[in-house]
């Protein structure tokens, strides 16, 4: 952005309304402005944010007009996602004859049209064709300029809840996580304007649905939800410090943004929102895992809960790390004394449990994090004491994805179990933060992360963001065999692939029905620290 | 008790139930005066196709068929129900008469050949995972030139650095044939220590020529060596955990094969 650019938003409606005297000299709201934020023009009809995206930046409308869809849901394919295409029996048995000796052909006729447009920048969007049409058919709301939209998605790391798109010409300022979270920071009504929507739209349900407060009465939750403070911690591209460190053999709890240590203060129950963290014990000279948390999780009930009923401050009696980004609400102590203790059971005391177990038993859970693999919801793990080999699971792969396999049989090694190359379909999906197109998706059908290969534009960010290089880009061809190229450059087309899980056929997963020895399986990686000995909690697809 | 326990025990008790049928009801015909080779050889022949068509099962993978694992167990306890079947429909251990007996060679080939695939594919699988290292098959050859090549590098940097050429000569006259390819391939199907026996007779022999700085190399050297050895088992359990079908399955159309001239002939000129 050109200091010109800067020159005019603090001009400008809520920009302008910041103190930039309270921002700090190193972090300075020009400096803000410069660096993580920058201007988008979108054409009428272009798509903003799409209900279901995942992504880290929150907008500004400057100018124009632009509209978000309320309880009515845009068809997906309006979206830019195809409905999942699920093959009838007969089309999968004629898979046998029309499968191709040449893989990663594509009807190429499929590309052209279509609802993608590029921008003056060369950005690919995806846009509506016809805006008075969605206007006439469904439910929108009309945003001014001035108003912010998709900061909650972006620090929370959640999915989008609704689509907007531009009615008119319209100018946003696009606000990267970064600058969003500085600018919160720093500027109380900015602050206050967030979390006020967050408040306002999500805190109370997510309490009341949360133990120990789903049994609050509405005053009680409404003063603990008034005191709840928000915080992040990590970075939201956690995937690219991870790569980096991961490759310098550095990765483990002193690198990772301490969120509560051993022997502090227990201040408040920590609830995470989105994310994951680690809670570790100091074992010798190093940190040992006993437990991860996901979201929904929370920690220091035990803690507060015994201070609270035997006076005194007690100590964190171990330490809570972020794996990653972690969103998490704070509930200060003083909340919980007043409104939830006197209404709660005593906490079960788990910590003990955890440490008493031999170290040996924490070696898989170890690694699993270590590994970042408890991420995953349908990781392909494979019993290396079963497998044979023989590579059915591949070759059942390629012939049910025309020719070329989804995945790669090798991966990280623990004991006997394989974490094979394969999309997990990950609770976290870092892939889909910042597909220009929305190409990557999660399916409505339980929530497997597709790829629609008529709006992937082959940039290869979801290819690059994979923390375990699960997604390949392939070159595409013709129907003729021939390699696909662009015909302005002549380099080939590239789309990305990835597991679908066998999406389009019937059964589920062709691997593991191909597998003749039971090896290959795909689960949750819900390492279960209570559970007796070691090996993953299967939930197997 | 686990799904695949269950369906074990269901197979093979139908298996045995199966068997016993047809022997009691193969006496009974010759306590008739009839000829039991009829039933039997017919139920012979449906278990021949039921065996056969597990491979196009597998060639199927995208057609969502019954599981491959469900497949394998009724495969084997088919496969062994088959032998049995054999006897009861020739009477015999070897049969009489030129045909007959190249159809029993071969029907004996595919049987052992299929047991031995079975073993093989019990034993060696947790023999693999215990050596600590995990390789694709096809990637066998580029890590293998790759521990080479870092082998080499190792002697050229010691004689750079020492003056030395003690472990080049070594390299050079001895260890580059280890390197060269996988080796000691039967020691590791046999379960032999050979090739790690070779490596320290390699060691023992040349370590008293080196000094404390060689040997500083030689260490480097040698874990790589141990990891070859190691790459070695994993080129020769896969070798065979792969090559044995190319042997099964075509014995298996040959079988087929005279099954159906068999059932043809016996139709036309002895029915």
């Amino acid at each position: 952005m050109s200091d010109e650019d800067v020159t005019d938003l603090l001009t400008r409606p809520v920009i302008g309304d910041m103190d930039g005297e309270r921002f700090p000299s190193q972090a300075p709201l020009e400096g803000i402005l410069k660096n993580d934020c920058r201007i988008m023009r979108y054409g009428a009809g272009d798509i903003i944010v799409r209900e279901g995206d995942y992504g880290n930046s929150a907008f500004l409308l400057l100018e124009g007009e632009v509209r978000v869809t309320l309880q009515d849901h845009l068809p997906r394919e309006m979206l830019g996602r195809a409905s999942a295409k699920h093959r009838n029996i007969f089309q999968t048995i004629a898979q046998v004859w029309t499968n191709s000796r040449v893989p990663e052909k594509r009807d190429t006729r499929r590309y052209r049209g279509g609802d993608i447009r590029v921008d003056s920048g060369g950005a690919a969007r995806v846009f509506l064709q016809d805006v008075p049409a969605v206007l006439d058919e469904y439910r929108t709301a009309k945003l001014l300029p001035g108003q912010l939209f998709g900061e909650l998605a972006a620090l929370g790391r959640v999915p989008r809840t609704a689509t907007v798109f531009a009615e008119s010409e319209a100018v946003l300022l696009e606000i990267r996580w970064q600058g969003l979270r500085d600018i919160r920071k720093h500027d109380d009504n900015f602050r206050r304007t967030i979390d006020a929507n967050y408040r306002e739209n999500a805190l109370k349900v997510h309490l009341s649905k949360t133990p120990p407060f789903s049994g609050l009465d509405e005053a009680a939750l409404e003063k603990v939800a008034d005191a709840t403070l928000f915080e992040t911690f990590g970075t939201f591209d956690w995937n690219v410090s991870y790569k980096k460190l991961r490759s310098a053999g550095q990765a483990g709890v002193a690198n990772e943004p301490a969120i509560a240590r051993q022997g502090e203060y227990a201040d408040g129950l920590l609830l995470i929102r989105a994310g994951f963290a680690r809670v570790s014990i100091k074992f010798g000279n190093g940190e040992r895992t006993i437990r991860y948390l996901g979201a929904g999780d929370q920690f220091g009930l035990d803690e507060l809960y015994a201070s609270w009923r035997e006076g005194g401050d007690l100590e964190l009696r171990s330490t809570l790390t972020a794996l990653g980004y972690v969103d998490l609400l704070r509930v200060p102590a003083s909340a919980f004394e007043a409104h939830v203790f006197p209404n709660i059971d005593p906490p079960t005391n788990t910590i003990d449990s955890l440490v008493a177990r031999p170290v040996a038993e924490n070696a898989l859970l170890e690694w699993a994090v270590e590994e970042r693999f408890i991420n995953g919801t349908k990781a392909m793990l494979i019993d290396l004491e079963r497998c044979v080999r023989c590579d059915d699971c591949v070759r059942a792969c390629a012939a049910t994805h025309g020719g070329n396999p989804r995945f790669v049989r090798h991966g990280p090694t623990y004991d006997k179990w394989m974490v094979a190359n394969a999309c997990m379909h990950c609770a976290d999906p870092v892939c889909m933060i910042g597909c220009p197109t929305g190409a990557i998706h999660r399916s409505e059908a339980g929530g497997t992360v597709v790829i629609n290969d008529d709006t992937c534009i082959g940039c290869a960010t979801c290819a690059n963001s994979c923390p375990y290089n699960n997604i390949r880009m392939v070159n595409i061809r013709d129907l003729a065999g021939q390699a696909v190229v662009d015909p302005a450059t002549q380099r080939p087309i590239m789309k990305a692939t990835k597991c679908d899980l066998c999406a389009s056929n019937p059964g589920g997963p062709a691997c593991v029905r191909a597998c003749p020895h039971d090896a290959l399986q795909r689960v949750a990686f819900q390492l279960d620290a209570d559970e007796d000995g070691p090996g993953p909690s299967a939930g197997a697809v | 008790m686990s799904s695949a326990v269950i369906q074990r025990v269901v197979l093979w008790g139908l298996a045995v139930a199966l068997f016993a049928y047809l022997f009691v009801d193969a006496t009974m015909t010759r306590q008739r005066l009839g000829d039991p080779a009829v039933a039997t050889g017919y139920w012979l022949f449906g278990l021949i196709i039921l065996l056969v068509s597990y491979n196009v099962r597998k060639r199927l993978a995208m057609i969502p068929l019954i599981r491959s694992a469900y497949w394998l167990r009724l495969h084997v306890a088919g496969g062994v129900l088959a032998v049995a079947v054999f006897w009861l429909h020739t009477g015999t251990i070897w049969p009489n008469g030129l045909y007959e007996q190249v159809f029993a060679i071969l029907f004996y080939l595919l049987s052992l050949s299929g047991l031995a695939g079975y073993a093989m594919q019990r034993v060696f699988p947790q023999a693999l995972t215990e050596s600590g290292v995990e390789v694709i098959y096809e990637r066998i050859p580029a890590h293998v030139a790759d521990l080479r090549a870092r082998a080499e590098a190792i002697v050229l940097e010691c004689t750079g650095e020492t003056g030395s050429d003690t472990l080049a000569k070594h390299y050079t006259n001895t260890m580059s044939w280890f390197f060269d390819r996988p080796r000691f391939f039967w020691a590791h199907v046999a379960f032999s220590r050979r090739g790690g026996s070779w490596l320290r007779t390699q060691r023992e022999a040349i370590s008293r020529y080196l000094d404390d700085r060689e040997r500083s190399f030689f260490e480097k050297f040698e874990d790589l060596a141990q990891l070859k050895n190691r790459v070695d088992m994993h080129y020769a359990f896969q070798s065979l955990m792969k090559r044995w079908l190319l042997v099964h399955v075509p014995l298996a159309v040959a079988v087929l094969a005279l099954s159906v001239w068999h059932l043809l002939v016996v139709n036309i000129y002895a029915l």
